[in-house]
């Protein structure tokens, strides 16, 4: 029996900022103070708050220490576990109240969540099976072996579960055709091929809880009559791929996977295919293709999956958020999954939030609550005290919110209606000072390049979209322009094969429906508002506040500056090549260096000082 | 009985050639099968090891 539970967030950005580490010392110092039998140090999967990693946290009494280096841990030993005196300066302080928080729960970046997916991810060792049992898994998996497979379909009918990798489909409907499909031989493949920037939502879940998604696809094989499940999981989750190699070992062990489950003579066993990263692959006939050994391209629907799948079995895939929420319908019951959420989307929705937050990492919040409270309450505001701007939602796939739709409730359709998406589980906020244009071009530049060549529509149309927006943020932009993108992108759309053409657009279309004016100061004003697109930027030298220091000049790469000391300095605007570099280099107390976008000459030129941006 | 796949006693039937169909619920609330106040003491210390709060049973 211990008398303390620590435990160290061992996701792989933790590891990255030295969790290792920190478990190393930890174990040396708990020797040398004679604590190695009264604590127990527990490496878990990800606690979410990543702004603040690596994570320590100290049990029973819920002290969460944050941003912890491995030379921390002595003094946190010496000072907490021997003497009992809180290390004050670890503990989190509240970005707005600057208030010290010490148990968790008490953050508002965790307190506004609903953790159902993310229910065990930094609260168990993911390696450990037991301590997933003692958490209530694998009771689902007993209940619906108790049950008719048609039963358990209509139990995750009723529970409203819709699939967390996109494009929102009714869990239970996918399965009852995986159920009808005739056939001996059917599959239940587990997408994990998690390929959105930034997105890191199933990644957490399979290093943190990847019995929950072995017990969902054992579920998911109850339900349709199958006996084989493949993971396809991208080769850059190595970790993710360990610890998943790992509890299918435990769960064989244990008579949970493999012949005659827990006495039920249910029979399934699960395969990992490392995916090689081609974002097109998480499209879920591409995948099957990758599976099968061929190129992972997508391949026409109908027939769906469901009834002509891998190797022209019936196969249903369903994402891993979406699989890690089934134990929980099953062993609580639809119902009570459902008393969560709205109307159209029952349950929560784990979302990667970052950008220009506060509070950035794994986040999961209810269907329904606001972009607001995500952003504000949970995300702690913006950063430096900037306006909101906008928030991306969905990825490259998805679709920009801005500010006036903040109280937009998050759910599939409301999402939808505002021409976003719910996608996978990106969501990045942007400040004032981002160009709208330079974002769709930065999402177009991505599905551009990952769009498999197949179909026409998406192979030039991404091509050409992005060569206009590419046109418009360097200033050779014309009018037309604007409405020749609005027609690709919707051309664009309907007509490609796959998911990845026909949601390419998305984000062209959100910001051309909701920052129009941005496009239109690029193209007719030749001005970038945000001051950001440096085609449309002229740096310049204030002659009344230059000291003369030389130190632009120093720091030009181009050397684009010219001046004598302590007189003003000048910049040729024919080399300079708008870097930065001198704006930088200025100093504070004189921001000398300004830059403008000026525009057309009638356009009343718009400067800013370094303090405002 | 160091893990909850490992016999609390001889009583323990448990097996790959012979599953328990109630193993899942033996972990948390057993001996199922047989009253064993050492067997019952055995599974609740393995419980007792990993719970670090109150809340950890609470899901």
């Amino acid at each position: 029996m211990y008398e303390r539970h620590i435990l160290i967030c061992a996701g792989t950005g933790c590891i990255s900022s030295g969790a290792l580490d920190i478990q190393n010392v930890l174990i040396d110092e708990l020797k040398k103070h004679g604590l190695e039998d009264k604590v127990r140090i527990i490496m878990s999967g990800c606690h979410g708050f990543c702004e603040k990693g690596p994570i320590f946290i100290v049990y029973p009494e819920d002290v969460f220490y944050c941003e912890v280096k491995a030379e921390d841990v002595p003094e946190i030993v010496e000072e907490y576990l021997v003497k009992g005196n809180m290390v004050e300066r670890l503990l989190y302080k509240d970005p707005v109240s600057e208030e010290t928080v010490i148990s968790h729960d008490k953050i508002m970046f965790y307190s506004k969540q609903k953790r159902l997916a993310l229910r065990n991810c930094g609260v168990i060792d993911p390696e450990n099976i037991d301590e997933y049992i003692i958490r209530g898994g694998y009771i689902g998996l007993k209940k619906a072996l108790q049950m008719e497979p048609m039963e358990v379909v209509n139990e995750v009918k009723s529970s409203g579960l819709r699939g967390r990798g996109g494009a929102g489909f009714p869990t239970g409907m996918k399965w009852q055709f995986g159920n009808s499909s005739p056939g001996v031989k059917k599959y239940v493949v587990c997408n994990a091929d998690e390929g959105d920037p930034g997105a890191f939502m199933d990644r957490s879940i399979l290093e943190g809880d990847p019995h929950a998604v072995l017990e969902g696809m054992l579920i998911a094989g109850q339900a349709i009559n199958s006996d084989e499940g493949y993971i396809y999981v991208r080769s850059e989750y190595p970790l993710a791929i360990k610890r998943l190699r790992t509890a299918i070992g435990q769960a064989e062990k244990y008579g949970i996977l493999g012949e005659n489950i827990l006495g039920f003579g249910f029979n399934f066993k699960i395969k990992i295919k490392e995916g090689a990263g081609a974002f097109v692959c998480g499209e879920e006939t591409a995948l099957l293709s990758s599976i099968e050994g061929k190129r992972g391209v997508p391949r026409h629907r109908p027939p769906f999956p469901a009834v002509k799948g891998l190797w022209g079995k019936p196969t249903i895939i369903n994402n891993v958020e979406t699989l890690a929420n089934v134990p929980i319908i099953m062993r609580s019951g639809a119902e009570e999954f459902a008393s969560v959420g709205t109307e159209g989307s029952k349950g929560t929705k784990v979302f990667a939030l970052t950008g220009k937050v506060n509070n950035t990492g794994l986040v999961e919040v209810p269907m329904g609550i606001s972009i607001r409270e995500v952003v504000f309450d949970i995300g702690g505001g913006i950063r430096y005290g900037k306006k909101f701007k906008a928030a991306q939602i969905g990825g490259p796939s998805g679709g920009c919110i801005p500010d006036e739709h903040l109280d937009l409730p998050i759910d599939f359709d409301s999402l939808t209606a505002a021409g976003a998406m719910m996608g996978s589980g990106g969501l990045v906020v942007v400040d004032e000072d981002t160009c709208m244009v330079d974002m769709a071009r930065y999402f177009l530049n991505f599905t551009k390049k990952e769009s498999c060549g197949q179909c026409i529509p998406c192979r030039l149309g991404t091509t050409q979209m992005y060569n206009i927006l590419e046109d418009i943020t360097e200033g050779r932009g014309k009018p037309e322009d604007i409405d020749l993108l609005e027609e690709l992108a919707t051309a664009v759309k309907k007509g490609s094969m796959c998911g990845l053409g026909q949601t390419a657009p998305n984000p062209i279309l959100t910001t051309l429906r909701y920052f129009r004016d941005e496009y239109e100061a690029h193209v007719i004003e030749k001005r970038c508002p945000a001051l950001v697109c440096k085609a449309l930027l002229k740096y310049s030298i204030d002659p009344e506040k230059c000291i003369g220091c030389q130190r632009c000049i120093k720091a030009c790469p181009v050397d684009a500056i010219s001046g004598e000391k302590k007189e003003p300095h000048i910049i040729d605007q024919d080399i300079c090549t708008r870097c930065a570099a001198c704006f930088e280099a200025c100093p504070k107390k004189v921001l000398a260096v300004q830059v403008v976008s000026e525009g057309l000459p009638e356009m009343k030129e718009l400067a800013v000082s370094k303090e405002g941006k | 009985m160091e893990k909850f796949i490992d016999p609390c006693c001889e009583k323990c039937f448990n097996s790959k050639e012979k599953p328990c169909d109630q193993f899942v619920e033996c972990c948390l609330e057993g001996p199922l099968c047989h009253e064993s106040e050492p067997c019952k003491k055995a599974r609740e210390a393995i419980v007792d090891k990993y719970s670090h709060s109150s809340a950890f049973r609470e899901h």
